[in-house]
């Protein structure tokens, strides 16, 4: 991918301001509506629809009712809200939980099988390449291993003691009214979800990140719900605190959901994390 | 409102205004008023939504302060609490009557029609009374002091005032017409008269009054108008921009909780909803509802072109050729969707939607630029908003309201980037 300097500018202009640590970039994402100028524009315009409409497109790949965008809100344009943004400059990287270093279509296939309960995309399809152009095209002229605010899901204290049955109240107050009292989400007039499902046979498996007590309550604490505040550009985050987040996370994750049959096989070498669902 | 009942279900609003009627201080009023009477004039006070004006954000009810902005400079509401020296606590009933319902204060000085008395005209003595009696034995006194006006003399002479209200304010309470059923009058003596409705929804005359004050006015009574940085969308029968595509049940869902399944409330009428209709009773809600109903669209309003699912199958496959489409997937379409339905009572939707559908465009660039806030209502206690969206330049957020505005069957005009720029320089002014 090219680089330029006023492409570069442009975008830190226009980012969502956040607070750069040493060697961080200020996260900026450029705009869908350049994609039309960019070389390779169809295969960058599919990525993004395929990771935005998945359950549609690779009804063969995805077993629940998710799409990659019901985690990775705003197509994975979101400051701490797991954005692609820079992704693509940091693969391949070693993962505990495979035991090895992985490619970004390995990491990739680790959402299908695990967040969207289905099966991995081929690394050689056209629908992996398209996905791998659209992360390439977020990354454009940023340097390898880019550092940049807003991986992730941002942080949350792991040394605090969830609560379930708080959870469950702060949960039927405040999440019920669109994932569902039964965390069955919301579906339109065509059926499909507008609010994804948190719980049971149309939702992630055990084996997803988001199953994990911490790395959900870092992820509602960072972006539930949207359209709460004027920040742009959801509205999203920052409404509970982080022992509530942690006791609505802890109620959520552990609701009945599909099992993960190759769990067997993670963290081969070590590195469990603590909120680990097996 | 029944105040005055202890009831097992108290709702803090019941409690808070039976605990204002127990620690109101005693005005000069020596009358005894019945209590149904007090609790007759609240419900009055809150389908007048009297709080809104004569009170500022945080401080004490009724108690004066909020800064009007008026073509001639800034006014500030009176203390209208029943205190001896600051308030209204040395009105008798007739100042009282006359102040509300002829724009005359108790030391013989004109209002300015701020004080929407041209409207408060209509309302019939025993209403004023009830409200008297609210006032003086209803509301906790307050000393706060009343502010002068930043109109500057000789604007500020005040006799040229009383000449506007002979010329332009009806002197006589509502008349039922009787070529009309209870409910459109009802609805016509809530809406025309303590409702004010026509305050923001009638465009307004060079003399600053409303164009027309009732139906009988013409085509121009609530047609919509500017005000305020806002545009108050029109409320006659419109398809596309007015109520024409709402039914009654959709109206009085909107004035009770804030929300339908395909709109939500915004901007200054988000606080007439919290503060003034979620109260009313239904029966009065379903009046005002049936009496705007019956009001005709405005002459030349274009016609209503079916909606269609061409937008959202173009959206779905990636034809983001039309300009602002991209920008609308990227921004927009996560909470309004590719078919611009929204969800229901949570996002609103943007097909068929008024305001998007208005010719003004004000207020869709304003709650686009800044952001709102819906209300929190007994019914929808969250208060869900539209996030600012100021990072976009002014042709992007052109491109994508031109889009939205000819998307799904809607067919407003478009706007231009200049357009965005005026009212985002407006809104970065101190």
């Amino acid at each position: 991918m090219r680089f330029t300097i006023s492409l570069a500018l442009a975008l830190s202009l226009a980012g969502f301001a956040a607070q750069a640590a040493e060697g961080e970039l200020p996260f900026a994402a450029p705009r869908d509506a350049d994609i039309a100028k960019s070389a390779g524009a169809a295969d960058i315009l599919l990525g993004k629809r395929l990771l935005s409409d998945t359950k549609h497109l690779l009804p063969d790949h995805v077993g629940d009712g998710l799409n990659c965008t019901s985690c990775h809100l705003g197509e994975g344009k979101v400051a701490f809200a797991s954005p692609y943004v820079s992704i693509s400059t940091n693969f391949p990287q070693y993962a505990a939980r495979a035991g090895r270093e992985i490619s970004l279509a390995e990491r990739i296939n680790g959402c299908f099988l695990r967040s969207m309960n289905g099966k991995a995309v081929p690394a050689d399809s056209p629908e992996m390449k398209a996905m791998l152009a659209y992360f390439e095209w977020l990354s454009q002229g940023l340097p390898p291993k880019t550092k940049m605010v807003g991986r992730g899901n941002g942080k949350i204290d792991s040394n605090l003691v969830p609560d379930p049955v708080k959870g469950k109240a702060i949960y039927e107050a405040k999440c019920a009214s669109c994932h569902g009292a039964d965390g069955e989400g919301i579906k339109d007039a065509r059926g499909e979800f507008i609010f994804p499902p948190l719980w049971g046979e149309q939702s992630f498996n055990v084996g997803a990140g988001m199953a994990r007590t911490y790395t959900a309550a870092a992820f509602v604490k960072s972006n539930m719900p949207v359209a709460w505040g004027l920040n742009a550009p959801l509205g999203q985050g920052d409404a509970l605190s982080d022992q509530d987040a942690v006791d609505v996370a802890e109620y959520f994750t552990h609701q009945p959901r599909p099992d993960f049959p190759a769990k067997v096989k993670d963290w081969p070498n070590g590195g469990r994390p603590k909120d680990a669902r097996y | 409102m029944k105040c005055l009942v202890l009831e097992r279900d108290m709702t803090p609003i019941k409690w808070l205004c039976l605990g204002l009627i127990l620690t109101a201080t005693p005005s000069q009023a020596q009358e005894i008023f019945p209590a149904e009477q007090i609790e007759q004039g609240h419900a009055l006070a809150l389908a007048g939504d009297c709080v809104a004006c004569h009170s500022i954000p945080g401080g004490k009810a009724f108690a004066g302060g909020l800064g009007i902005d008026t073509p001639i400079g800034r006014i500030y509401s009176t203390n209208i609490t029943p205190d001896l020296k600051n308030g209204i606590g040395a009105y008798s009933f007739e100042e009282f009557d006359r102040a509300l319902r002829k724009g005359v204060a108790k030391d013989g000085h004109a209002l300015y029609p701020a004080m929407p008395y041209p409207s408060y005209a209509l309302v019939t003595e025993a209403d004023a009374k009830a409200l008297y009696a609210y006032f003086m034995k209803g509301v906790a006194a307050a000393d706060t002091p009343n502010r002068p006006s930043d109109i500057l003399w000789p604007m500020s002479i005040r006799w040229p005032l009383r000449l506007w209200g002979r010329f332009f304010a009806k002197t006589k309470p509502f008349q039922p017409d009787p070529s009309h059923d209870v409910a459109w009058n009802r609805g016509a003596y809530l809406v025309e008269g303590l409702g004010h409705c026509g305050s923001c929804h009638t465009p307004r005359g060079i003399g600053f009054q409303e164009k027309a004050m009732s139906p009988a006015d013409g085509p121009d009574y609530l047609a919509g108008a500017r005000i305020d940085g806002w545009f108050a969308k029109s409320l006659r029968g419109e398809q596309a921009s007015g109520l024409g595509a709402w039914t009654e049940a959709d109206i009085l869902q909107f004035l009770k909780t804030g929300r339908t399944s395909r709109s939500a409330v915004f901007a200054s009428m988000a606080e007439v909803v919290s503060h003034s209709t979620q109260f009313m009773a239904e029966d009065d809600l379903s009046a005002i509802a049936h009496f705007l109903k019956e009001l005709p669209p405005a002459d030349g309003t274009p016609p209503v072109v079916a909606s269609d699912d061409s937008t959202y199958d173009a959206l779905r496959r990636g034809d983001y050729h039309q300009p602002g489409a991209a920008a609308y997937v990227e921004f927009c379409a996560a909470c309004h969707r590719l078919d611009g339905n929204g969800a229901t009572k949570i996002y609103p939707a943007l097909a068929g939607n008024s305001v998007v559908g208005s010719n003004d465009p004000t207020s869709l660039i304003r709650i686009t630029l800044a952001g709102n806030r819906m209300p929190t209502t007994a019914a929808e206690p969250h208060g869900l908003t539209m996030p600012a969206l100021n990072h976009l330049s002014d042709q992007e957020v052109a491109d994508t309201l031109s889009f939205v505005r000819s998307g799904w069957g809607n067919h407003a005009p478009a706007v231009s980037a200049a357009q965005i720029g005026k009212i985002r320089s407006k809104l970065e002014q101190p």
